[in-house]
């Protein structure tokens, strides 16, 4: 496994220089490129270092250092080797290309990924909509959307219950049992 | 004259379709011309809850992704936190979830008998097969306490140790489908009206299957012998001796044929485990949850399930909470853009079909 994952990186290293390589024990192999970089790497892992599955389009937010991260796992089924690709985005224009005519389904990934973290992807062709419906606020996968400060905002107590009450407190009182004790941090 | 196409919905409550989503076609009398998925139904952002959630909290969420086949999930959820913290399965624990996936598998085949059958008008199959399903659901209930959501294989091995005389019952189970499994025979695979309307229908075009990242039984079911328990073996598969069936099809028909033929390999599995079952610690102990730190990394670790490959990607930095959790399901490739490509040409009546024998599951397309 060794000889051919350092087989990979040496030919991958004498295509595209600028890529940064991590080894890992086992069949992990990871690689990180510029996002302009990504549609022409991956073309040429698929077509002639046998990469011929994608697995997964993984997203991530760091927002302490104002980017994404974009992480493509590729599956060679020859070689039996992992790869991931990772690439990084400005949080500020996060843009990058639209790999959908390489494999098909990544279409399915970068329309999810445009919704939930609001990265543009030059040329993709696909209904605006996928999974939320008429979506105002900042793209929800952030680290920075509150979902708690969203709900309250949103949505609206039952009626009768608008006094927002504490349930274990109400119970302790109508049936006269004590809270415990563990349980009493978390009363009111 | 040119003739008007007419829209139809498909969905999104329809009993042809597992889970709540909606397939908008375009037809002309019966031949559909063009088909659109739309999801949105069933957004839970289990991930994005994960994130306020500690590294043992998440398991009792990621077994939810997908209703009749939760294993898997709490499978890759475990490993890909052992796979970042560098923990360690005792060998039992390892053997135990084997026996687990592929009681899974082996009831997620049945529903599968029932809803492929169930989308042709034959409905006798679906209760004979939802009945047989439930002597495994018994057996997991004995085991973990839950019928469908376990939350039973957690980070360091499994939660519970096999009860007294738990591997009689699993072997008299097994028994019991295996008789079973030559009346299904008679009743689903010699019907000549599930061959007519199986047969030639649903045709994945085998040049695109590399395009669309098809996976799992629609795989085999185009000839290529492809499984990740093969591939990448995880646990102890690669201790134990079983095939991986495949047909040339590529129709609803060979995926059949492949599901059927992997029940019976399902059933060699569990009893060779079961013969080779070490005795032994079932769980290495973890920190105290609260305070579970797991050290910065990512890893991207994948299950095959009896729909296909499931993967889980898992980033820490370092925290008591996951930074992201990211979930990879065999439907979220499959029931959108390959079941939009495969769906114009074919008649309105197979579109049900067409989908479960895809393993369209909606739940795990939107998390």
């Amino acid at each position: 496994m060794k000889e051919i994952k350092d087989k990979m990186i040496a030919q991958i290293k004498a295509v595209f220089p600028e890529a940064v390589n991590k080894d890992y024990d086992g069949n992990r192999l990871d690689l990180t490129v510029n996002k302009e970089a990504v549609p022409s790497v991956l073309l040429y892992l698929k077509d002639s270092m046998g990469f011929r599955h994608l697995s997964h389009i993984a997203y991530v937010d760091w927002i302490e250092q104002g980017e994404f991260e974009l992480v493509y796992i590729l599956w060679s089924p020859l070689d039996k080797v992992k790869l991931y690709v990772h690439t990084r985005i400005n949080r500020e224009n996060p843009v990058i290309e639209n790999i959908d005519m390489i494999w098909r389904q990544a279409n399915t990934y970068e329309r999810e990924i445009r919704e939930m973290l609001g990265i543009e992807f030059t040329g993709l062709v696909a209904p605006d909509e996928f999974i939320l419906e008429d979506w105002d606020d900042i793209p929800p996968f952030r680290k920075d959307f509150d979902t708690l400060e969203y709900v309250n905002r949103t949505f609206w107590h039952r009626p009768g219950r608008e006094d927002a009450q504490d349930v274990r407190s109400t119970i302790s009182e109508r049936s006269g049992e004590e809270i415990p004790d563990f349980a009493k941090k978390y009363s009111r | 004259m040119r003739e008007k196409a007419t829209t139809i919905y498909l969905g999104p409550q329809h009993p042809g379709i597992t889970g709540n989503m909606m397939v908008r076609l375009k037809v002309i009398g019966d031949t559909i011309v063009s088909a659109q998925t739309e999801v949105g139904y069933l957004h839970r952002a289990f991930e994005k809850l994960q994130e306020r959630r500690n590294w043992l909290q998440g398991f009792t969420l990621m077994c939810r992704f997908c209703v009749p086949e939760s294993d898997p999930m709490e499978n890759v959820y475990a490993r890909s936190v052992e796979a970042i913290d560098g923990r360690e399965v005792p060998e039992r624990g390892k053997y135990i979830r084997v026996m687990v996936l592929e009681l899974a598998r082996i009831a997620t085949q049945l529903m599968w008998y029932a809803g492929q059958n169930g989308s042709l008008g034959l409905y006798t199959m679906g209760q004979w097969s939802i009945g047989d399903r439930d002597y495994i659901l018994d057996l997991f209930e004995e085991l973990t306490g839950g019928r469908v959501y376990h939350m039973y294989q957690w980070p360091g091995g499994v939660r519970r140790d096999l009860p007294e005389g738990f591997t009689d019952k699993v072997l008299r189970t097994l028994d019991y489908l295996e008789k079973r499994l030559k009346d299904y025979d008679d009743l689903m695979f010699a019907n000549s009206i599930f061959q007519k309307r199986t047969q030639g229908v649903g045709i994945v075009p085998k040049e695109n299957i590399i395009e669309h990242g098809v996976v799992g039984p629609v795989l085999r079911g185009a000839g290529i012998r492809s499984d990740i328990r093969i591939d990448e073996p995880y646990e102890v598969y690669d201790k134990l001796d079983f095939e991986i069936p495949t047909q040339e099809g590529s129709d609803i028909w060979a995926r059949a044929l492949v599901r059927r033929a992997e029940v019976h390999q399902s059933i060699r599995i569990i009893r060779q485990v079961i013969d080779q079952m070490p005795s032994g610690e079932y769980f290495n102990k973890f920190p105290n949850p609260l305070k579970w730190i797991v050290p910065a990394g990512d890893a991207y670790v994948r299950v095959e399930s009896g729909r296909g490959e499931v993967g889980f990607y898992a980033v820490s930095d370092g925290t008591i909470h996951p930074r992201r959790m990211h979930l990879r399901g065999a439907a979220y490739v499959h029931a959108i853009t390959l079941l939009e490509s495969i769906l114009p040409g074919q008649n309105i009546a197979d579109v049900s079909a067409i989908m479960n024998s895809l393993g369209t599951c909606a739940p795990e397309i939107e998390r």
